[in-house]
């Protein structure tokens, strides 16, 4: 495969304070591909993914050293953060769709850059409720709260939220994570037919979860990218003992 | 066996002050009911506390009405707390009504007057109206001064009678509606809620958000949470003070309700935005992320979420203004006044409920009436208790199917 750099990262530290939560991470994520980022919990993960968005501006006491290029422009330098965060949508660990009806929550996005023909808004919420897979449980209900759907339905919900600013990358922090197998697994094949289109990084605790949808894996240990190659080859035959020891199970 | 004992002892003492805390509220509220309910009726809360004079315009009945005997042995119903009768009772059947004339006191004065203590179903009075031609809802405690002119002072009942039958085609009747009531005072209630809230509420919400959302923590969020902690425990007379000082004299806004509201919402600022701020703080930060993930800006986020989330929060910080506009005296004595009024423009004075109690207790020694008024506030704050509840019900988006 070869697709376009669309992110690549050069010597990225991040400091939670005094504490090194990213170090000297160098990564080049490619276009329409899905990378799975995956380690131990608190190796850092999600502060990285967060990074590409620069969700990391909400904390306070973050500084971050090293360049995130993205399209060939550093994300951290002089650039319009809300642009960026258009064309990098994000996804979280737990569905948080807002207080408000299903039809709102996918037009939030739009309507806050702008749009307000109630003509394109009602295409724009079909088109992203049916390419999450979820138009056709909610298409009668649209104007009812978005609380009303089960974890799997507002999970989807989130991503149609996502999709509808029609973003370049799709951010996922351990999206299935509070989800059941069934739910979990028609946001999997969600994400193999969004491949085509976006770009996605995912970050799962499931190594089968990983090998399943993920073109590319990265192993991350400590705030360190130990290992980041093809998604068969990290699984199969990993470089790194480390990297082996925690696919296979025998870490820490 | 001991720690039996003490529990014993510790349960006894708790139900001890819950029933002495029980005791006192429900001897308070029944002091207050008691002594005021007999006051409580229409004419109550729809009269003002002055008399009120003019003129009514009665077309003379050409076929004179007579006394219905059946309705005359129970026509004792005006208001005779203030009035001993001086003479028998006359029917005047031009004007289809029955005087008496009675000697009228009140905590002030005490006069000589003919009230009209009965009226029979077909009387021209029914129908009379002011010299605008509005109609008046004459009811039989008015009392009548004088008609084409003739007054009555000094006349007896047959008199007045006789000076009235001869009157013929329209007559023109002095009256006096008696006050003693406190719709003034209900209006100004309501206008001081509304100025107070109109000016208090926006500004502490946009200081709480600036305090919650913009403000980076250190000394000055602090000092300025600090000075918002302290202003709500300094006692109101002070602010009264602050209000009179600087609304009253030095910006010439007079005693007046401008002055008063402007005070009020000084007072009410705290309140507000610390319940703001926490109803802010409530809201989940997933909601925040989640909207700014989406490229929405700052002020979007807590314009179109945040805001709606806290509109619980901020409905009870109303409610709680509320309550402490009808139960602030100290410093509307000061700053609106006592006048029980209607105000007229924002510069004319006018006494809320509270102040009203206050001034006629001390005033006039007229403890009925301030406990009158005192089951009117209590009804008036539970009303607003249900209306808020069921508004920020109504308004709460985590309730919404
Ligand atoms: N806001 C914060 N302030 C200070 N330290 C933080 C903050 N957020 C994360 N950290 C620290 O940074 C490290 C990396 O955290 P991160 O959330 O990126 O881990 P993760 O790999 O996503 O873990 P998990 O799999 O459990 O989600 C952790 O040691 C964590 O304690
Ligand atoms: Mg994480």
């Amino acid at each position: 495969m070869d697709n376009k750099v669309k992110f690549n990262t050069k010597n990225l530290d991040l400091f939670y304070g005094d504490f090194q939560a990213l170090k000297s991470i160098n990564m080049e994520i490619c276009e329409n591909e899905v990378t799975a980022f995956i380690g131990p919990s608190g190796c850092g993960k999600s502060t990285f993914l967060r990074c590409l968005n620069r969700m990391n501006d909400l904390i306070d006491c973050v500084d971050i050293k090293g360049e995130i290029i993205f399209d060939g422009k550093d994300i951290n330098g002089d650039i319009d953060v809300i642009n960026l965060r258009t064309r990098v949508g994000m996804v979280f660990q737990k569905p948080n769709p807002f207080p408000m009806s299903i039809y709102d929550n996918i037009a939030y996005g739009p309507k806050c850059q702008g749009l307000k023909d109630k003509a394109k808004l009602d295409t724009i919420v079909k088109d992203s409720l049916e390419r999450a897979a979820l138009w056709d449980e909610v298409k009668d209900r649209l104007n009812k709260s978005a609380l009303g759907l089960s974890g799997g339905q507002q999970q989807r919900l989130c991503i149609a939220r996502t999709i509808a600013m029609n973003p370049e990358v799709i951010l996922m922090d351990e999206p299935t994570s509070a989800l059941d197998p069934i739910a979990t697994l028609k946001i999997e094949d969600l994400m193999q037919s969004l491949k085509k289109l976006y770009t996605i990084i995912i970050v799962t605790h499931s190594m089968q979860q990983a090998g399943r949808i993920s073109d590319k894996t990265a192993f991350f240990l400590m705030g360190e990218v130990i290992e980041f190659n093809e998604t068969p080859k990290i699984f199969t035959n990993p470089d790194d003992k480390r990297t082996e020891d925690y696919i296979t199970g025998r870490f820490g | 066996m001991t720690q039996k004992i003490k529990d014993t002892i510790v349960k006894g003492v708790v139900y001890l002050a819950t029933g002495i805390t029980l005791c006192v509220l429900l001897f308070i509220i029944g002091f207050i009911f008691i002594k005021g309910i007999g006051l409580i009726n229409w004419n109550f809360i729809s009269r003002d506390y002055n008399d009120t004079t003019f003129y009514a315009f009665v077309q003379e009945s050409n076929s004179p009405t007579t006394l219905d005997e059946k309705v005359q042995e129970n026509k004792s119903d005006y208001d005779k707390k203030y009035e001993t009768p001086l003479e028998a009772p006359v029917y005047v059947e031009s004007i289809g009504a029955e005087i008496t004339k009675v000697l009228y006191k009140n905590y002030t004065t005490e006069k000589e007057q003919f009230i009209i203590s009965y009226i029979s179903k077909g009387s021209p009075l029914l129908s009379a109206v002011n010299s605008n031609g509005t109609s008046i809802d004459v009811s039989t405690d008015f009392v009548l001064e004088s008609v084409n002119g003739n007054e009555f002072t000094g006349m007896s009942t047959e008199e007045v009678k006789t000076l009235i039958n001869d009157q013929s085609g329209e007559l023109k009747i002095k009256m006096v509606e008696p006050g003693g009531g406190i719709r003034s005072n209900i209006i100004t209630t309501l206008y001081m809620i509304l100025l107070s809230l109109v000016v208090a509420l926006p500004i502490g919400i946009f200081g709480a958000i600036y305090l919650t959302e913009y403000a980076k923590p250190g000394k000055i969020v602090n000092a300025i949470r600090f000075a918002a902690e302290c202003l709500a425990g300094i006692p109101s007379i002070i602010f009264g003070l602050f209000g009179m000082a600087f609304f009253v004299v030095a910006l010439n806004f007079q005693i007046s309700l401008l002055s008063g509201s402007l005070t009020v919402a000084i007072i009410l600022l705290p309140v507000i935005i610390r319940s703001t701020e926490e109803a802010l703080k409530t809201v989940p930060i997933a909601f925040r992320e989640g909207s700014l993930a989406l490229g929405a800006t700052k002020l979007q986020t807590i314009f179109k979420i945040i805001l709606p989330c806290a509109v619980p929060g901020i409905a009870t910080a109303v409610l709680l203004s509320i309550g402490r506009v009808i139960g602030e005296s100290a410093a509307l004595l000061l700053t609106a006044g006592t006048v029980a009024q209607i105000p007229g423009t924002l510069f004319s004075p006018g006494s809320t409920l509270t102040v009203q109690a206050y001034y006629v207790t001390k005033e006039e020694g007229n403890i009925e009436m301030a406990c009158a008024i005192g089951i009117v506030i209590i009804v008036i704050v539970i009303i607003l208790n249900i209306l808020s509840r069921i508004a920020s019900d109504k308004l709460n988006v985590f309730n919404k199917e």
